[in-house]
């Protein structure tokens, strides 16, 4: 096995690790009981809180910032495709040449997205006010590796696995772990209206 | 601020850790600071400044709680921005989570994961409060209820010769010697609270409830002993103080063994006894808890108290309080009983769960200190009311109203503000 593939596959295992870490920290640190009367619409308040509450003419975070909020949803979209490609070139699955054009188009398009997200973040005097070190570098280690993705569906370079092994790693240290508490942060959001009747909201 | 002594830091970093729970675990590991949270938050909008960016809050307790409890915060601080708790962190803290924000939680619904950012100001808040840096003018009124047992120091004697003159007058207006407003009678149905800017500001809603309660032949009573619905501990977050203040509200139900305990039109004194007090005491409360708003739909509804809505001839317009709508879940029952006691009534923009805050929420309107920040945020709830047209404001919270009173009066507004309670009363058509 070739040595970048061996320090791909050593980087998946930590990545996974570490996401399980995180895992069993949000479940041995879940809710702890609550005493006051429940309104009883948690159930669908979880179900409002990953669907309707994320529609984006719901959110001033989406309906404000329309290109922002495209430019994050398609540069996320490119990510994880990336994260699928990842497996299909490391288990040699191979890919249709029809597939790999509309790939090749789409990340095109999201890498755009994600050096658009970064430079915003340079230059907006609000953004810089809350971003640290870890926000550039989990863009730059995306954007590279989505980067390195489009590249090596047409020249299979070893700096691809390189890439993939410096995101795979970095993801339960940086702020990338998002990808495992954003769920955790919506279900505990959907958990406090739903107990007290505020979410799923009833129509009047 | 001047050098903190180790042993108050660490008490401020135990509250961090001793909150180490799903939902703070989640909040502080999800922002990812997009700053897209900014158009959310009436401090960032009405003043542009970009240290009011709920994001930044979020950002300023992640970064001490890394510094301390995370391995990446302890190894390379300057990675993710990790910060010493510190005076000038303190400081910082102080600023922001006491100074520049209401813990309204327009910010956690609008959020694009779903950071419950008003959670982690109410943690910061607590951390600063067993670190005895809680602003005194916010203190004092916790002090106030905690010494005198209403926040607004207001003798029992005063109190009870309040409720003896508007007892004469209800009994006035009604043309009924025996109508009453009983006080720490046991065995009723409802033990009603009160906001203590009632007996001390404005008795006219205490009148308001007092008739519908004669029109609805209601079994109550007031205690003179804790009647204040309010507990600005749960502002201050020292939970000790919001510990006692609940507590005294539950042995006073048990004691007049009343069946269901009534919360005035109070919006934060609702989400602290109904939602918070229960976790605060660690019990279930084996007796029901309403809010007078849903009361008052209850009577509407079943036919119990008789409504006139074309007596109110003006345009009406509603403020959903934070806490009583967004926190609390309140959101049809006041729309209810506007639809039975008014003929003209528009909505704000936006209204409900999506609400703006009035500016007078999270103990901002003890918080002199912070005044001019407190009416320039208010200025957007002033043009909703504004480009609704409405000449009376209606909204069902003390604190609200008090806030909208000083807006009305800054912004020229040239309107009424009521409480629901007032408004039912002056539809009532007593038999």
């Amino acid at each position: 096995m070739k040595w970048y593939l061996v320090i791909t596959y050593i980087s998946l295992v930590v990545c996974i690790a570490g996401c399980l870490y995180h895992v069993i920290q949000i479940i041995r640190h879940r809710k702890t009981r609550d005493f006051s009367k429940s309104a009883d619409t948690v159930g669908s308040a979880i179900t409002y809180s990953f669907t309707k509450a994320m529609n984006p003419a719901r959110k001033e975070s989406a309906y404000l910032h329309v290109p922002t909020y495209i430019a994050g949803m398609l540069y996320h979209l490119g990510t994880f495709l990336s994260a699928v490609l990842l497996f299909v070139f490391l288990f040699s699955i191979d890919l249709y040449r029809t597939i790999e054009l509309f790939i090749s188009v789409f990340l095109m398009v999201s890498i755009l997205c994600g050096t658009a997200i970064l430079v915003k973040r340079i230059f907006s005097k609000l953004l810089r006010e809350i971003t640290v070190i870890d926000d550039y570098i989990s863009n730059i280690l995306v954007t590279a590796f989505q980067v390195c993705t489009l590249v090596y569906i047409h020249f299979s370079l070893p700096v691809y696995y390189i890439a993939a092994s410096a995101l795979l790693l970095y993801i339960p240290f940086g702020k990338l772990r998002h990808a495992v508490y954003f769920f955790a942060a919506r279900y505990y959001l959907s958990l406090f209206y739903g107990h007290r009747g505020t979410w799923p909201p009833i129509k009047h | 601020m001047e050098h903190l002594s180790t042993h108050t830091i660490e008490k401020g970093l135990e509250i961090l850790r001793k909150f180490d729970d799903g939902r703070f675990l989640t909040s502080i590991n999800s922002c990812v600071h997009c700053g897209l949270c900014a158009d959310s938050c009436m401090y960032y909008v009405s003043m542009k400044e970009n240290a009011f960016i709920p994001a930044k809050k979020v950002a300023l307790i992640e970064s001490i709680y890394k510094r301390y409890y995370t391995f990446t915060g302890r190894t390379f601080p300057k990675l993710i921005h990790a910060k010493e708790l510190n005076g000038e962190t303190t400081a910082e803290l102080i600023d922001l989570f006491y100074g520049a924000c209401t813990l309204c939680g327009r910010c956690n619904i609008h959020c694009a994961i779903g950071v419950d950012i008003a959670y982690l100001v109410s943690i910061g808040r607590a951390m600063l409060a067993e670190m005895g840096l809680t602003p005194p003018t916010l203190q004092s009124t916790v002090d106030a209820a905690l010494t005198s047992g209403n926040n607004m120091r207001i003798a029992t004697d005063d109190f009870v010769e309040t409720l003896k003159w508007l007892e004469e007058e209800l009994r006035d207006e009604v043309n009924d010697p025996d109508a009453s407003i009983p006080l720490n009678e046991k065995d009723r149905n409802l033990l009603y609270t009160l906001n203590p800017r009632e007996p001390k500001f404005f008795p006219l809603s205490i009148s308001a409830m007092a008739k519908i309660f004669y029109a609805a032949r209601e079994s109550w009573t007031i205690s003179t002993h804790m009647y204040d619905v309010t507990n600005y501990a749960f502002f201050t977050g020292n939970l000790n103080e919001a510990r006692i203040i609940a507590q005294r509200m539950l042995d006073e139900v048990k004691k007049l063994n009343c069946r269901e305990l009534i919360l005035a039109e109070c919006g934060h004194g609702e989400r602290a006894f109904r939602w918070e007090a229960p976790n605060y005491l660690q019990t279930n409360f084996d007796f029901p808890v309403r809010t007078s708003v849903e009361l008052l739909a209850q009577y509407i509804a079943s036919g119990r108290i008789k409504v006139d809505k074309t007596l109110m001839k003006e345009k009406v317009t509603l403020h959903d309080p934070c806490n009583l709508v967004r926190s609390g879940g309140i959101i049809q029952e006041q729309r209810y009983i506007l639809s039975k006691t008014v003929t003209d009534f528009v909505e704000m923009n936006p209204h409900g769960a999506d609400n703006l805050c009035c500016g007078g929420g999270g103990g901002q309107l003890s918080m002199s200190e912070y005044n001019e920040r407190r009416m320039k945020i208010g200025e957007l709830k002033a043009e909703q009311i504004k480009k609704t047209g409405a000449s009376v404001v209606v909204s069902p919270c003390h604190n609200c109203v008090d806030q909208l009173l000083q807006l009305n009066s800054y912004y020229k507004l040239r309107v009424k503000i009521k409480t629901l309670a007032e408004l039912v009363a002056e539809a009532l058509v007593l038999e």
